[in-house]
């Protein structure tokens, strides 16, 4: 446990740039000044190593970073996306608080394999802890010499700063990431074009998550295959996973990928003291929702909770035991998506609304019989057909709280009161 | 309308993009704006801030409505910004937010008679395992429970 | 880019990769409903009303933003398809309000249209609709923003064509709203635009509200004649009104865009001024009568005052520069047949013998593909909004743009170099242009320029445009009575032909252009404007002129023509006192849209229209009472049967270029000079009397401008009047200049 992104977690002052240094840091960006590795070499590295994006959309790393047009004669930029706001997740925040020098060096090889000689880290806008952290990082790089111009007389540039959002979860999207830092409303961009072609200022961009960049070092310090070993097939290393919830001990745990949720469930204390295991939602509020049965057979990587019926997302798994009412759940949920569409697509826009106002009917009492067959038609009519996965993140959790908790809303729009909580 | 103090920390957010993207600095130009002006903005210091960086006034009032950071009506000397997301409702959340409206005397929306504080819910702050929780400024308070509460509010002045 | 085959609903279409595949269906006839997508506008995706299945790809794809690729399989109408849109429709109109029967674009919405064939029934929505509230976004246009489906055209619109985002969408998700910023509300001289991109009825024209329907108006297609481009417009009338006009496609022309003059100026139409009834002056009072009776007027006061005398060069004729070419042609004619070339439509220039001689040989989409651009003297967006609009697009494209001015305008996009020069100067700047243009390629330095200094911006104006490939000199409208009027034409003509650059001519407006190919103008021993009035013709011939705001001298003007030995016949569609104090006949004449002619534009364009309306009341063509004039004093050649007949020999007259003085001054003059120009809408007498322009911020615009430094010398302050106008004080205006926008004209004292 805890062996590459919270590695140092347990050390005095582990964000320092002495303790980063201590633990090998900066090793692999030495390395790269002093001309003792190519971008070719650090792609097959990362592709060997099976890291796949942590910001949700498992994308291979290694992949992505080869898309760039690293020769094109114009600025590119690596952007790392801080903006963590998906519900339930809660890892960057402690990536940045307590190893921000993981992320500088994870975004600094980007930049030069990408041939991209400015970064910006968009954090979110609440995050000023982190925020403080990262920029106090950030000096004590360029103090030491591993930011700036010409680092160590290389022909290696590397520019990196913090950019702060203003509260809007949309922002989390890369483009609408993308946006914001332009100064806009952080609406979605259609792709293609897509940003590796043009991204940020109009220019080639790759945006990886804080815990991808993070990553990076370790796993070019000790090899691509050190960091597939640890994890299993198609799910290289380890990650990690935010369990909240009805659980004793919430916290962030970083484990090998495949492990069984059952293990980690116990790592997180286990579930309440006289309950029992209901439901878990285990990628974050976006992915499908499962029932303790199905979770309880499942195993922590890409493969194995999609074979479960979900998704591994974020990583960000929440706990319900049985106490929880699973439509007012639902309609918190759905009370988000609501809340943070950013308006510009039609189905969006006016679905997430639809949702959220049925849900909230059933709530106070008004539902009426055809209303489960009216959720189960809006939530399909947004899926697929908008901008970005909001649309579809709004509609997933509708589709898959109705299909594994029916009964409850049958109860609830019968008996107008909640069946678990009366 | 701004400060040249504010004008200071807008310039240094300026120079962190390219030459002729100072609009990248609009979303902090309006926090600095607002952190001076009772923390709220009026059409006049949006208004301000577009000429500052340059932009059209609809375009800062576009972020300006845009982002949940801002304010359009007096708010409280402080905002408690309270979490009622999933991991911090599962672990009690909406008791807590009914708790602290009534230790404070109003509800979520309003503000003291003092203008001392005002409760606003959001959604998830990425502390979830921390929950519940909530913010005041750029502080971030977790786990938790009514005494904690009181004795948080009770140390705001 | 490559040719390519794909597959549209099973038959293979070719097209080149990359184009976006709704380019396609549209080109080949096959629809695909839209809202946000607008062929000139960027491409937002935000509808998903478009969405296709393409084979292989998991979800449907936007048609508007999807580059096609080679044998790409789409189909637009199987089940996935249709099921998208279908969602996508019911989404639409569930928190539309649906109050199509009393909305204003009830029958020419596209969200309507598109309803009927893909919306299903929407009454699963119970949970109450969303109401917006609305704000007063200026006197053109109504907005019903319940009812926007917030596509963001108009947003697009405004930030991408206007040239000043002032729409924007503020707040998020289902809050998001479509306003303006400011109480101000809209200002751009393009903004009706927005109400023809608008696919609903959230945007409508304000003085149209609640008039009709739209199936219920004949549409006429027609040309607006208020400057210099002619857009292709439709007037859109009903039982004989011309009640709302909106934009025609006219790609080389304007685009699909219209000026807000263009598009409200009919208002004017049905002013109570409308000049109704045939008038004739007996004893100092004015009696109505029949037309014969009035024609019989004219016709012995011309014969009293002129040809029983055989004075034939005792008559003049006159015209504002808002007649058709078949008018100018018609009245020169007629004075050309009983021998007299005292003819013109130069009425505000106060030296004719410095007037300006410029050709202009680009045409109007050729400007937006110019290099860089010099423009002198011009608020280009309010003289000449179209034109300005594709400069803006050459701007857009890289094009850099160099501004010659006597006051600081608002360019919607970034000059090179603004640079303000006292008009006094102008043309030793140029001359200074001119001579460094010269020197870099090392010719001969003409006698006129060896005491010219080459100042540094005159070095960079003229590197400029030596070192472009296609770059164009624009000349604007404030220069018409600078002392040195016509050495600047003929520098900038010299600039232009050692530069390689091409020449665009904007100091005459409205239909200058066929007034000079229809010959209004003196010909072998005939008198200008000036002359004219300096010598106290007998009689005159006058066609819809008014002279507070046509004449450079109104005051000698309205002396000259009020002689009680001078015979006047007056040609009005509006009333005006003076024209009755002067006149001893009025014929009422049909106004724009009520008349059958041609417009010339500035690239020599000849587009004819007929009349969308009958005149009011006994208000008849001009060309049809100058043709019965004709017929009355038995003049041969005017046997014709409607207007097109005039068209035609108009142009195959042999067109006589008149010779022009081509000696260039370029010495500084002292003294104070100044620009005396009409606000943008009150160029014409129709738009003068259109009441919502009139109301907007551009219509009230109406200022005396000049720096301290001016008003100190003569002795004014902020807010007193200048020669009848409001003093502003500012320091935007060159020194030694003042700068008007006044709604009538000197009077003679500039
Ligand atoms: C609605 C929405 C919210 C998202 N929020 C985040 C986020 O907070 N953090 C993040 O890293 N990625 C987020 N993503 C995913 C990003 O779009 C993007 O895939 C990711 O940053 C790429 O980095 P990775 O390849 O390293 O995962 C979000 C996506 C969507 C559709
Ligand atoms: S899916 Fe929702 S959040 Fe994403 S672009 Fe569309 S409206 Fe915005
Ligand atoms: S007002 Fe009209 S054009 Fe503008 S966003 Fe709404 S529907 Fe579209
Ligand atoms: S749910 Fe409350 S902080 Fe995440
Ligand atoms: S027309 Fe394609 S999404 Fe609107």
């Amino acid at each position: 446990m805890n062996e590459v992104c919270f590695k140092n977690l347990d050390q005095k002052d582990p964000w320092s740039l002495k303790t980063y240094e201590a633990n090998g840091g900066y090793s692999v960006w030495r390395k790269i000044l002093k001309g003792e590795l190519t971008p070719e070499q650090i792609i097959d590295e990362l592709k060997t190593s099976g890291l796949r994006g942590r910001g949700g959309a498992g994308f291979p790393t290694g992949l992505k970073w080869s898309f760039m047009p690293r020769n094109a004669d114009m600025q590119k930029y690596v952007v790392c996306n801080s903006d963590e706001g998906e519900p339930g997740t809660c890892k960057d925040r402690d990536i940045l608080r307590y190893n921000p020098h993981s992320v500088i060096e994870g975004m600094a090889i980007g930049g030069f394999v990408m041939n991209a000689t400015k970064g910006y880290n968009y954090i979110r806008g609440e995050f000023m802890e982190p925020f403080y952290r990262f920029e106090d990082a950030l000096k004590e790089a360029y103090a030491a010499g591993l930011l700036g111009e010409n680092l160590d007389g290389s022909s290696v540039s590397f520019d990196l700063y913090a950019h702060l959002g203003a509260g809007a979860y949309i922002c989390g999207e890369e483009t609408a990431l993308l946006e914001s830092l332009e100064g806009k409303k952080g609406q979605p961009r259609f792709k293609p074009p897509f940003p590796a072609n043009i991204g940020l200022f109009g220019m080639p961009t790759t945006i990886n998550n804080t815990e991808s960049f993070a990553s990076v070092p370790d796993i070019l310090a000790n090899g691509g295959q050190w960091f597939a070993d640890i994890g299993v097939e198609n799910s290289g290393g380890c990650k990690l996973f935010s369990v909240t919830g009805h659980v004793n001990e919430p916290a962030n745990f970083e484990v090998p990928m495949g492990l069984p949720f059952k293990d980690l469930l116990e790592m997180a204390g286990g579930i309440r003291e006289g309950r029992t295991l209901k439901a878990v939602i285990p990628g974050g509020s976006s992915t499908p929702v499962l029932t303790a049965e199905a979770a309880m057979a499942m195993t922590m990587d890409y493969d194995g909770i999609e074979k479960a019926g979900s998704m591994l997302g974020a990583g960000s798994v929440i706990i319900m035991d049985d106490s929880t009412c699973m439509v007012e759940t639902l309609t918190r949920l759905a009370h988000f998506y609501y809340d943070e569409s950013c308006g510009q697509c039609t189905p969006c826009r006016e679905g997430t609304g639809w949702l959220y106002r049925v849900l909230k009917r059933i709530m106070d009492g008004n539902g009426k019989a055809d209303d489960i067959d009216l959720l189960m038609g809006v939530q399909d009519k947004i899926m697929g057909n908008t901008i970005c996965a909001l649309g579809d993140a709004a509609a997933m959790p509708v589709e898959s709280f109705l299909r594994c908790f029916r009964e409850e809303f049958e109860y609830y729009i019968e008996h107008g009161k909640s069946m678990v909580k009366g | 309308m701004i400060s040249t103090k504010a004008k200071k920390q807008i310039d240094a957010w300026v120079a962190k993009y390219p030459e002729g993207r100072q609009s990248s600095a609009v979303m902090e130009a309006l926090k600095i704006v607002q952190a001076e002006n009772d923390n709220s903005l009026t059409s006049d210091s949006i208004q301000a801030v577009a000429d500052y960086l340059d932009m059209p006034g609809i375009a800062a009032a576009e972020v300006a409505t845009f982002y949940e950071n801002y304010n359009h009506k007096p708010v409280g000397k402080y905002t408690i910004r309270f979490c009622h997301n999933i991991s911090c409702m599962l672990n009690g959340a909406d008791d807590l937010i009914a708790h602290l409206e009534k230790k404070i005397g109003v509800k979520t929306g309003d503000v003291t008679p003092d203008g001392l504080v005002n409760v606003k819910k959001v959604e998830c702050l990425g502390a979830c395992v921390g929950a519940p929780m909530f913010q005041i400024g750029d502080q971030y308070y977790e786990n938790l429970t009514a005494d904690k509460i009181d004795e948080i509010v009770d140390g705001l002045k | 880019m490559a040719d390519i085959e794909i597959e549209i609903d099973g038959n293979v279409v070719n097209a080149k990769a990359g184009e976006m595949l709704i380019a396609v269906t549209d080109r080949e006839g096959i629809s695909v409903p839209r809202f946000c997508y607008h062929k000139k506008l960027s491409i937002a995706a935000n509808c998903r009303m478009c969405l296709v299945d393409v084979e292989g790809a998991p979800k449907p794809q936007p048609a508007c933003s999807t580059p096609i690729a080679d044998g790409m399989k789409i189909h637009t109408q199987n089940e996935k398809a249709k099921a998208s849109q279908k969602a996508v429709m019911e989404f639409l109109l569930i928190n539309h309000p649906l109050d199509c029967p009393i909305c204003d674009q009830g029958g020419e919405c596209e969200l309507q249209d598109v309803a009927m064939d893909y919306g299903s029934d929407v009454s699963r929505f119970t949970e109450g609709k969303r109401i917006v509230a609305d704000s007063d976004i200026g006197a053109l246009i109504q907005t019903d923003m319940t009812r926007c489906i917030h596509c963001t055209r108009c947003v697009r619109f405004g930030a991408e064509v206007a040239g000043i985002m002032e729409m924007g969408g503020t707040g998020r998700g289902e809050d998001m709203k479509i306003e303006p910023f400011l109480e101000e509300g809209i200002q751009s001289e393009l903004s009706g635009n927005m109400i023809d991109v608008c696919p609903v009825g959230a945007l409508t024209s304000k003085p149209f509200r609640y008039e009709l329907r739209s199936w219920q108006m004949n549409a006429v297609s027609n040309i607006a004649r208020h400057d210099l481009v002619g857009s292709s417009i439709y007037t859109q009338t009903y039982k004989g009104k011309v009640k709302r006009i909106v934009a025609k496609d006219n790609e080389s022309v304007n685009e699909t865009w219209i000026s807000d003059r263009d598009r409200f100026s009919y208002e004017g139409l049905s002013h109570e001024n409308r000049l109704l009834a045939p008038q004739i002056k007996v004893e100092g009072k004015w009696q109505e009568v029949e037309w014969n009776v009035a024609l019989d007027f004219a016709l012995r006061g011309l014969a009293n005052n002129v040809f029983n005398a055989r004075q034939a060069d005792q008559l003049g004729a006159l015209a504002s520069n808002t007649a058709t070419l078949e008018e100018f042609h018609l009245l020169q004619k007629i004075l050309r047949e009983v021998g007299s070339e005292n003819i013109d439509h130069r009425l505000n220039i106060k030296d004719l013998n410095n007037a300006i001689s410029l050709e202009s040989n680009i045409k109007l989409a050729g400007l937006e593909g110019v290099d860089h651009a010099l423009v002198i003297g011009s608020n280009l967006r309010l003289e000449q909004p179209m034109i300005s609009h594709r400069l803006r697009k050459a701007n857009l494209s890289g094009a850099s743009v160099d501004v010659i001015n006597a006051m600081a305008f608002d360019f919607n996009y970034r000059l090179n170099s603004e640079n303000i020069i006292p008009p006094h100067q102008t043309a030793a700047t140029l001359a200074g242009v001119l001579k460094s243009v010269l020197q870099s390629a090392q010719a001969e330095i003409p006698e006129y320029l060896s005491d010219i200094e080459v100042s540094d911006v005159a070095t960079q104006l003229a590197n400029k445009l030596s070192d472009s490939d296609n770059s164009v000199i624009v000349l604007g409208e404030h220069v018409i009575n600078n002392p040195q009027a016509s050495s600047i034409a003929n520098l900038i003509n010299e600039i232009a032909q050692q530069t390689n650059s091409t020449t665009l001519n904007l100091s005459a407006s409205g239909n200058s252009t066929a007034a000079n190919l229809s010959c209004f103008v003196p010909g072998k021993g005939g008198l200008d404007v000036n002359a004219m009035l300096a010598a106290d013709l007998k009689a005159y011939i006058l066609l819809d002129v008014y002279p507070q705001y046509d004449f450079h001298n109104s005051v000698q003007a309205v002396e000259s023509l009020s002689n009680d030995d001078t015979f006047v016949i007056s040609l009005n569609s509006f009333k005006d006192d003076a024209v009755a104090q002067y006149s001893n006949v009025l014929l009422p004449i049909a106004s724009f849209y009520e008349t059958s002619g041609s417009h010339v534009n500035v690239e020599g364009k000849v587009q004819s229209f007929s009349a969308a309306v009958n005149a009011p009341s006994d208000a008849k063509p001009a060309w049809k009472v100058l043709k019965v004039l004709a017929d009355l004093l038995e003049l041969p050649g005017f046997h014709y049967a409607d207007s097109t007949q005039v068209t035609t020999e108009v142009m195959h007259q042999s067109h006589k270029q008149h010779v022009h003085d081509e000696s260039i001054d370029v010495k500084v003059k002292r003294g104070i000079n100044i620009i005396w120009q009409k606000s943008p809408y009150a160029v014409d007498v129709l738009s003068r009397h259109a009441a919502s322009l009139q109301a907007t911020k551009i219509g009230q615009i109406n200022s005396a401008s000049m720096n301290k430094a001016t008003a100190k010398k003569l002795e004014v302050t902020q807010d007193d009047k200048y020669l009848g106008v409001p003093v502003v004080v500012s320091e935007s205006v060159a020194n030694n200049c003042v700068f008007v926008n006044s709604n009538h004209s000197t009077g003679g004292q500039s």
